[in-house]
C-alpha cells in the first residue's frame, strides 16, 4: 500500500536530507550536483573528490562523483584523476583503493585537470633547435 | 508505480475500457467504419475508411472534440513523465560506460625505470593515413636512438588507431581522455614534452586497460 500511493518516495527523500544534512544543505547540494542521491562512499581520492555508488539506480547513473568543496562550481568531468577513471566508466568493478593491479611506479605525475583557457594552458613550442640560423655579423667566432 | 502512472495508464485504457464495458452492458453494437468501396473477397482494403454516421459515433467525436480528450490524455503522459527516472545521466557527476579499447587522447610511455620507450623507429609516422606524426631523431648522449621531435597534430588525427598498433614498443598509445577539448587550434598541437606528460598522468589507466585487453591481443 505503502509502494502504491508513492510513500516509500517520500521516506526516501527525507532520507535524503537526513543524509544531506538539512534543508539548506540539501538545497545547495541540489543547486550544485543537479541531483539528489544517496549511496554508499566507495572512497575519496586525494584530491578531495567522493565517489558513490547505489545499485539502486540503473546503469550509468548507478556511480556518481562529489567533487570537493573548494571547487565550488568550477567542477570539470577532467578533474577525476586516473586511478579513478576506469570505475567511473564502468570499466572495471575495482576501485582503485582495492586494485593491486595498478602500477605506482615514482615518474607517475600528479593529476591535472583540462587546463585550456587559463594561464597554465599548454602552448606548442619546438623541441629542436632551427634548421636555419641567421648569420649575425657581429658575433665573433 | 506512482499514483500519477496509474492515472495515466487508466486515462490511457480508459476509452477502450468503458466502451467496452458499456456497449456490453447496453447490448448495443459499436458503429465502425467501413471500407468505401466494395473489396472482392481475400483482398485487404487499406486506403482511409468511410466514417461511421451513426448518431452514437458522431457524439462521440464531438464529446472528444468538445472536451479536448487528446489534450488531456497528452497532459497526462506529459505529467507522467516527471515523476519517471530520466534516461539520461548527470554529467561530469555521472559518467557512460568506455571500453579499454576507447581510442582518445595520444600519450608516450615510459618504462617502468623511467626511461622513455620511443625508438624512433617512424612507424606511427608512415602509418598515419592523416600524416599528423612528425618525427625527427638523434643520436642521445649516451648512444642510444630517441626522438628530438615527435608532434602530433591532434587535429589532423582521425583517431584510428593506427601509430598504437604499429608501435613495436608499445610507446605511443591512444590513451582513455577524451576531456581534452581546448579553447585554441594551436593547443592541440602536442609536442614530445605534452605526450610525454600526458603518459605520465594516465599511465595507471593506459597500463589497465593494456592489461584488460592483453588476451585479444
Amino acid at each position: 500500500m505503502t509502494k502504491y500511493l508513492g510513500i516509500n518516495r517520500l521516506s526516501k527523500l527525507f532520507q535524503i536530507i537526513q543524509e544531506a544534512g538539512g534543508l539548506k544543505q540539501t538545497y545547495l547540494k541540489l543547486y550544485r550536483n543537479d541531483d539528489l542521491k544517496i549511496g554508499t562512499l566507495v572512497g575519496i581520492d586525494k584530491y578531495g573528490n567522493k565517489y558513490f555508488e547505489n545499485p539502486y539506480y540503473f546503469y550509468g547513473r548507478n556511480r556518481w562523483i562529489e567533487f570537493p568543496q573548494h571547487v565550488g562550481m568550477d567542477y570539470d568531468g577532467s578533474q577525476i584523476p586516473a586511478e579513478w577513471y576506469g570505475w567511473m566508466h564502468y570499466k572495471t568493478d575495482l576501485p582503485p583503493t582495492r586494485d593491486g593491479c595498478r602500477p605506482k611506479y615514482k615518474w607517475i605525475a600528479d593529476h591535472s585537470e583540462n587546463l585550456s583557457g587559463t594561464k597554465e594552458s599548454y602552448m606548442p613550442y619546438s623541441t629542436t633547435p632551427p634548421k636555419v640560423e641567421a648569420w649575425d655579423p657581429k658575433a665573433k667566432k | 508505480m506512482s499514483v500519477t502512472m496509474r492515472i495515466f495508464t487508466a486515462s490511457r485504457n480508459g476509452k477502450r475500457m468503458f466502451s467496452t464495458t458499456g456497449a456490453r452492458m447496453l447490448a448495443a453494437k459499436k458503429p465502425e467504419a467501413k471500407d468505401i468501396v466494395e473489396v472482392p473477397k481475400g483482398y485487404v482494403y487499406v486506403n482511409n475508411k468511410e466514417i461511421s454516421m451513426e448518431l452514437d459515433a458522431i457524439t462521440d467525436r464531438a464529446a472528444t472534440t468538445m472536451f479536448f480528450g487528446e489534450l488531456f490524455r497528452g497532459f497526462g503522459v506529459t505529467l507522467a513523465h516527471i515523476f519517471k527516472e530520466p534516461a539520461t545521466i548527470n554529467y561530469p557527476f555521472e559518467k557512460g560506460p568506455l571500453s579499454p579499447r576507447f581510442r582518445g587522447e595520444h600519450a608516450l610511455r615510459r618504462y617502468p625505470s623511467g626511461e622513455e620507450r620511443c625508438i624512433a623507429c617512424k612507424l606511427c609516422e608512415a602509418i598515419c593515413p592523416a600524416q599528423a606524426i612528425t618525427i625527427e631523431a638523434e643520436e642521445r648522449a649516451d648512444g642510444s636512438r630517441r626522438t628530438t621531435r615527435y608532434d602530433i597534430d591532434m587535429t589532423k588525427c582521425i583517431y584510428c588507431g593506427f601509430c598504437q598498433e604499429a608501435c613495436p614498443v608499445d610507446a605511443i598509445v591512444e590513451g582513455p581522455n577524451f576531456e581534452f577539448s581546448t579553447e585554441t587550434h594551436e593547443e592541440l598541437l602536442y609536442n614530445k614534452e605534452k605526450l610525454l606528460c600526458n603518459g605520465d598522468k594516465w599511465e595507471s589507466e593506459i597500463a589497465s586497460n593494456l592489461q584488460a585487453d592483453h588476451l585479444y591481443r
